[in-house]
């Protein structure tokens, strides 16, 4: 194995690929995180995505009904959690924990006959150019479309938080909901909307672990990767572009790692399983040290109840 | 165009407490209304009623003999009815500008020419860009006034206003208010200070436990009449002879005190000298934000700074923690009562076990000993004259003046040397300040210390042997209180000098 250009074009493709889940539902979670609500559901709604995905690919074998469906499923899921917390009004930790259990326990369910079928080959786009052009082609090119969109959504999702009128309205209910009531904003359904949307892209990323990434359904195939996307929103300061930063990092140093170990570095495998975790950590909390920034950014009421007086 | 605004027959019940019992009133444009009561007396229901936030039970609002609808909000801002709450409504995360805007349907071009428009109208100038949580308290209630102003309200209520702002901001206020007024808008001014209603006000509605027991003009009345009718009794005049002799020991000196924090919440402070002697009450003006939290938090010990010096009663002080304080015999009371005075979620008794101090006994080899708390419990409501006799109650059922008569019980029933206590008398009504107020006079007298930071410059007079302001972080001159006038510690709040 030789360290040549075309090699390293692969790979850093390779890694693109492998932080796609993590941008999006982190994307996704941000949102939600922005309007004041801790959605710790992330794992559990991602892996309805992907069950739900990948059991319509099968039945319908059409892959855009399977990806809607899977972005519906997160939405339905997500829905759940909107109404305990923001009609029920219960504890946001509890019942974000709760639907991670449930989302695992129903699609171990669901899924049991979708163990052991191949997937369908997802389309990719640009492949000629991918073969043509060394090193950038691998990179730029020869990917799925749900890569791009997710490459192309911590810039929307800047753009959207920053310059729209929407965007400053679900800060403005995540900075003070009380506040935002008082001046006639309807922070339920504001935040209802943010929930759906976080479900969504989470229902998308699993969708795209099971159809796309390892095109298969494995029970808890996501094996984790919800709870990184929760923490890499909260060491990105609530930041989209530090989000991709983060996820970029985390897909690098887990694709290069296992190429370490598989050309024998004399280093505990353990350690190296662990430096992915410690790797973005180290680095998120480096380019996020200004306080005033992180103050500025930092949802004040996440996880808070908003109760409406009556 | 006049404006004519009426209130009938509104009535809003909560459980165990009737906040609004059939108030009728009504309002004209071209006069500045006050609506004056005590903490309680129903102001805040009523005028959040009027804003939309709650609906009544009972009752109906009209505006020009039209009965408005208010069930939210929208509604008050689509009848013009534009509220500058008590604790301000804005999101301090976001700029001015996006404070502004938020609820705008304009572009934000010709938004911020409207804004440029009223800036030179009313002589305002705040920076667009900056977050709010970078405005100083007067400079927030001009964006939420702006705020309003910006739908052309007909009607502009302000919720005590006066609360954070220094003398000068209050008579900056004061001219834009009549301002307003001159132009046609209607304003109701809801207030607890009684001296603000006569000179601002044109006519004064007396809310007293939900009712309203008087509607008079305010060239009628005078400080005392108003008070009676707010209180519903007479009350008694308290004044403090001020004691100062040089030749008392310094009980407590205070050297070389600074604080640095990258916190843009928290204030620096710089090199804070000062000392208290034995029996004197030195006071701390300054409007809120200045340093008065981390001073109090450092002067407690919940903050540990590096090479400051606190001695008292002959001892470095500085490294202890609060627990190791009080044992020296300091004791605090905090600004907060809520949530770092007291938990209020506890009983009445476990609230007063909270603050154990070595000699009390309260436990034994780990164990609670809760006759003992309970008697001591006892004790304390019936001499500090709380409210009730029942020590299992949850403490978040007193009142605001129960709960800060328990918590300064609690604290002084210690017989501590040096009493440190931060807006002790915040938020009550006038009964329970001057209940607050002869307590701590009566610490004085009995050879007592206390350190009274506060932001209320005519408690501070009142109370005070000596006085300092803290603006910025930084401490004034240490001024005799027979010198000081609330006109100068306005000057010095407001970060001005005086020779």
């Amino acid at each position: 194995m030789s360290l040549d250009i075309s090699f390293i074009g692969i790979l850093i493709g390779s890694i693109m690929a492998s932080s796609v889940p993590l941008i999006l539902a982190a994307s996704g979670e941000l949102i939600t995180e922005r309007s004041g609500v801790l959605n710790l559901g992330v794992e559990g709604m991602m892996i309805i995505g992907a069950i739900s995905g990948f059991a319509l690919m099968v039945i319908t074998d059409n892959l855009f009904i399977a990806i809607v469906g899977s972005m519906l499923s997160g939405v339905i899921i997500s829905l759940i959690f909107g109404f305990l917390t923001q009609s029920l009004l219960t504890n946001h930790v509890a019942t974000g924990l709760a639907l991670t259990i449930f989302g695992i326990g129903l699609s171990a369910m669901l899924g049991k006959n979708f163990v052991g079928i191949p997937g369908k080959e997802f389309p990719i786009l640009f492949s000629s150019l991918r073969e043509s052009i060394p090193f950038f082609g691998p990179i730029l090119f020869g990917h799925s479309i749900v890569l791009y969109f997710a490459f192309a959504l911590p810039f929307l999702t800047n753009y959207f938080l920053k310059k729209t009128k929407l965007g400053l309205v679900v800060r403005a209910v995540g900075d003070s909901p009380v506040s935002a009531s008082n001046q006639g904003i309807n922070v339920i359904l504001v935040r209802y909307c943010c929930i759906l949307y976080g479900g969504a892209m989470c229902g998308l990323a699993g969708a795209y672990l099971s159809l796309i990434y390892t095109p298969q359904w494995i029970e808890n195939m996501t094996a984790g990767r919800g709870w990184i996307a929760l923490a890499l929103v909260v060491f990105a300061t609530w930041s989209p572009i530090k989000v991709l930063i983060g996820a970029l990092i985390f897909g690098g140093i887990t694709i290069l790692q296992l190429h370490m170990q598989a050309i024998g570095f004399r280093i505990p495998v353990q350690f190296l399983s662990a430096l992915p975790y410690l790797m973005t950590i180290i680095v998120l909390v480096v380019i996020s040290r200004d306080s005033r920034k992180i103050k500025l950014n930092t949802p004040t009421s996440l996880g808070r109840i908003f109760y409406k007086e009556k | 165009m006049a404006t004519d605004l009426r209130i009938s027959n509104i009535s809003k019940i909560y459980p165990g407490c009737i906040a609004n019992d059939n108030v009728s009133l009504q309002f004209k444009s071209g006069k500045i209304y006050a609506l004056l009561g005590e903490n309680g007396a129903g102001k805040s229901t009523l005028v959040k009623i009027l804003s939309g936030v709650i609906s009544p039970d009972n009752g109906e609002v009209f505006l020009n003999e039209k009965n408005l609808k208010l069930s939210s909000p929208l509604d008050a801002k689509k009848n013009k009815i534009g509220m500058v709450f008590q604790h301000f409504n804005l999101f301090e995360t976001l700029s001015v500008f996006e404070n502004l805007s938020i609820d705008a349907t304009e572009d934000n071009k010709s938004l911020r020419v409207r804004i440029n428009e009223i800036f030179k109208k009313y002589n305002f100038s705040i920076d667009l860009d900056v977050p709010v949580l970078n405005l100083s308290a007067g400079q927030k209630q001009k964006v939420e006034i702006i705020r309003c102003l910006l739908r052309s309200p007909k009607v502009l209520i302000m919720d005590e206003p006066t609360s954070v702002l220094t003398e000068q901001e209050t008579e900056e206020l004061f001219i834009s208010l009549k301002k307003f007024c001159d132009e046609g808008i209607l304003i109701i001014y809801i207030t607890h200070k009684l001296k603000e209603v006569l000179s601002l006000c044109d006519e004064v509605a007396v809310m007293r436990k939900g009712k309203v027991v008087s509607v008079s003009q305010t060239q009628n009345e005078k400080v005392e009449t108003l008070a009676n009718k707010m209180v519903g009794q007479k009350l008694a005049k308290i004044k403090k002879k001020i004691n100062i002799s040089k030749n008392k020991d310094e009980i407590f000196k205070v050297k070389h005190l600074n604080f640095y924090s990258d916190d843009p919440f928290e204030t620096n402070l710089v090199n804070l000298n000062f000392s208290v002697k034995k029996g004197e009450c030195l006071g701390i003006a300054g409007i809120s934000g200045n340093g008065q939290n981390e001073l109090f938090q450092i002067l407690s010990g919940e903050i540990i700074t590096p090479n400051t010096s606190i001695i008292f009663r002959n001892k470095e002080i500085a490294k202890l923690n609060p627990k190791q304080r009080r044992e020296y015999l300091m004791a605090f009371s905090p600004e907060d009562r809520i949530s770092q005075a007291a938990v209020p979620e506890l009983k009445i008794y476990e609230n007063v076990a909270l603050n154990n101090f070595k000699s009390s006994n309260f436990f034994e080899k780990g164990l609670v000993n809760e006759r003992k708390i309970k008697d001591h419990s006892k004790k304390i409501l019936s001499d500090f004259s709380v409210n009730t006799d029942n020590v299992e109650l949850k403490s978040q059922f007193l009142s605001g003046g129960n709960l800060q008569k328990l918590i300064l019980g609690r604290e002084l029933i210690t017989a501590p040397e040096l009493l440190i206590c931060y807006n002790p008398t915040w938020g009550l009504d006038v009964g329970a300040i001057n209940y607050i107020h002869e307590t701590l006079i009566k610490i004085n007298d009995q050879e007592k210390s206390t350190i009274l930071i506060s932001t209320d410059t005519e408690e501070l007079l009142k109370l005070s042997d000596r006085i300092a302001v803290i603006y910025k972080g930084k401490l004034s001159k240490i001024m005799p209180s027979e010198e000081v006038t609330p006109e100068k510690l306005g000057v010095l709040m407001g970060g001005g000098s005086i020779d």
